[in-house]
């Protein structure tokens, strides 16, 4: 046993067994992150693919035209077995083609490409606002604890947790652009540049925002109230240590630990909320890409959108697990 | 420290408050077709006044026929897909939480914790895109991609019970696993149950509304608050109501159970967040 070996034991508290430990969790947690990659992938593909009778005549609509009927088996390739599909499909994957629209005959990269504009930008918004707000509301309620601020926060915060982006934003819409007129209803005539617009980014990055305020800023305060009646937090103060000091330096790093597990979820609810938030504003991004493929039935823009939704949840899952994992070396998440 | 009263009292505040908003719409979703009538001969679009008196919708419908009509499908939808999430993930989370066999539990959990990567609506998204499901297809879903979550949280309660004293004693016994597994461990755990299942019944009811908000699993003129907010919106400047009152009994409806089922399980006895109980060193530190 080497004297640095031991003096890591006794200073950071990261012995040797802690660190192989970690270094296993990341490599289990990488091989979980590429398993989920491979069932998106398998699994988008027998959604979409694995359609009862004919495909062809299925995803022709109500009335199937004979000439559409085979221009669409020709395109789908469905002459072919099922597994000779997916392997060129998912070699395809691998080289970044995604393959031709069904309705345009356009590549579906260049789908993904006109809709990554706004959805990125809106995604990028609300990230940004997202934890300073939620921190913000938590600290600040857990300071208030059990007094009217606190009571306010936590029974809004739980109130508007559940509640669904399309009503709240529709009752948005109402108040702000009906009754009030101060800001604009949709971003229809706004094009993919909404960065000049800023009006029209309010009420969706709001909308975006509600739910994962509401989840994180919920447990920030729990951890919060936890942290600052904790014997560390009672001995800094001992020690005359400012308030504010022990509050953000010493109770906040240990109150976010919860927060930060539970960030997984909320990436979730954002690439949800996406969808249904550019729906609701018509704002020409990924999620309005989908829909109307999934109107028109396009299994190639389908399924090239679905792989790249589900792979960023993948990856961004698999960040918020590492975050969480720093934050908290003790508890075990996910895997 | 407050008097036990006052902290009781506003207990019953918060819970007859929450009642009260939950009530009103899930009246209206549960009772409401019995009230609705026959339907009127239809007027024109978007119109307010001249005997209907929230309006006519897209089609001429009168708005309030239709939100009479149209909670029905929404909550029932909901409520069967909360249910059959918890008729696979029991098993599935007692059974992993219980066995001795390792191979068994990463077999039955993994799987799972591979799905939990997928976002839900994408999901429904998906399903829906290819196989155009009704109310039962879209609970079917709904109820798909609540399981692994739901599976986990059985098996992490299931197995934190299962590790206790009390387990070891029943076992040693020679009690049967039956009794060990739904008289104790079940039992134990089913506070935590209770409560996943009130935040389960919300986040169910978000995604059967958004989903139909998006036009899976509904016909697309049906009565149906989600839908009514979805083909009102081009009306709403000339006609706010018919998006206005489906779209608040919505909101209230989610709002109102979240605050319900919190104030339900908080209210008796154990507080999900710790109450202030000040440690006698804090107090010192204070004054």
């Amino acid at each position: 046993m080497s004297g640095t070996e031991a003096l890591r034991g006794t200073g950071m508290g990261t012995g040797t067994a802690h660190g192989t430990g970690l270094r296993a969790w990341v490599v289990r947690r990488l091989l979980l992150g590429a398993g989920q990659t491979v069932a998106v992938v398998l699994l988008v593909f027998a959604l979409t693919e694995a359609l009862p009778g004919d495909a062809a005549v299925a995803l022709a609509g109500d009335q199937p035209d004979p000439a559409r009927v085979a221009a669409i088996r020709e395109a789908l390739h469905l002459d072919r077995p099922a597994h000779e599909r997916l392997v060129a499909w998912a070699g395809g994957l691998l080289h970044g083609d995604l393959g031709t629209s069904l309705a345009s005959g356009r590549p579906v990269a260049t789908y993904l490409a006109n809709g990554f504009g706004p959805t990125l930008l809106l995604a990028a918004l609300t990230v940004a606002l997202l934890i300073p707000v939620s921190v913000g509301l938590g600290v600040l309620a857990a300071r208030r604890e059990g007094r009217f601020a606190d009571r306010l926060i936590s029974s809004a915060t739980l109130g508007v947790y559940a509640v669904p982006e399309f009503a709240l934003g529709v009752l948005l819409v109402t108040v702000f652009a009906l009754n009030l007129g101060w800001l604009p209803p949709t971003a229809v005539g706004y094009g993919t540049d909404l960065l000049a617009h800023p009006a029209a980014l309010v009420l969706p990055v709001l909308v975006l925002l509600a739910r994962p305020v509401c989840s994180l800023a919920r447990l920030v305060r729990a951890g919060m109230i936890d942290a600052l009646a904790s014997p560390y937090a009672a001995q800094a103060r001992r020690y005359g240590i400012a308030g504010a000091r022990v509050r953000y330096l010493h109770a906040l790093p240990n109150a976010l630990a919860p927060a930060a597990q539970q960030l997984a979820r909320t990436i979730d609810w954002l690439l949800c909320g996406v969808i249904v938030v550019e729906a609701l504003f018509v704002i020409p991004g990924l999620g309005t890409v989908l829909m109307n493929a999934v109107a028109e039935r396009d299994v190639p823009v389908i399924q090239g959108l679905a792989v790249v939704f589900g792979l960023t949840a993948v990856v961004l899952n698999l960040g918020a697990d590492l975050v969480a994992r720093r934050f908290t070396p003790r508890a075990a998440v996910a895997a | 420290m407050k008097p036990r009263t006052i902290t009781a009292r506003r207990g019953w505040g918060r819970f007859a408050l929450a009642l009260l908003i939950t009530g009103v719409p899930l009246l209206i979703a549960l009772l409401g077709p019995l009230f609705a009538g026959e339907p009127g001969p239809r007027g024109a679009s978007f119109t307010l006044g001249g005997g209907h008196w929230a309006g006519t919708d897209f089609v001429g419908r009168d708005v309030w026929r239709q939100v009479l009509l149209g909670g029905r499908t929404v909550v029932l939808t909901a409520l069967s897909a909360t249910a059959l999430a918890y008729v696979v993930a029991l098993p599935l989370g007692l059974m992993s939480a219980l066995t001795h066999r390792g191979w068994l539990e990463e077999l039955l959990m993994r799987p799972l914790d591979v799905l939990l990567a997928v976002p839900s609506l994408l999901l429904i998204l998906l399903a829906a895109a290819v196989f155009s499901p009704g109310a039962a297809g879209l609970a079917l879903l709904v109820a798909l991609v609540n399981i692994p979550d739901a599976a986990r949280i059985i098996r992490a309660t299931a197995a934190e019970a299962a590790a206790r004293p009390a387990v070891e004693a029943l076992r040693m016994q020679g009690e049967s696993w039956w009794r060990m597994a739904v008289g104790y461990v079940g039992r134990s755990a089913l506070r935590t149950l209770a409560a996943d299942a009130g935040t389960r019944l919300t986040g169910v009811l978000y995604l059967v509304a958004t989903a139909a908000f998006l036009g899976v699993g509904v016909a697309p003129d049906a009565a149906d608050w989600a839908v009514m907010v979805d083909r009102n919106r081009t009306g709403l400047f000339v006609q706010p109501w018919a998006v206005v009152l489906p779209a608040v009994l919505i909101v209230a409806l989610t709002m109102g159970g979240n605050l319900l089922f919190d104030a339900a399980l908080t209210g008796r006895g154990q507080r999900r967040t710790p109450r202030r109980e000040p440690l006698p060193a804090r107090k010192e530190i204070r004054t």
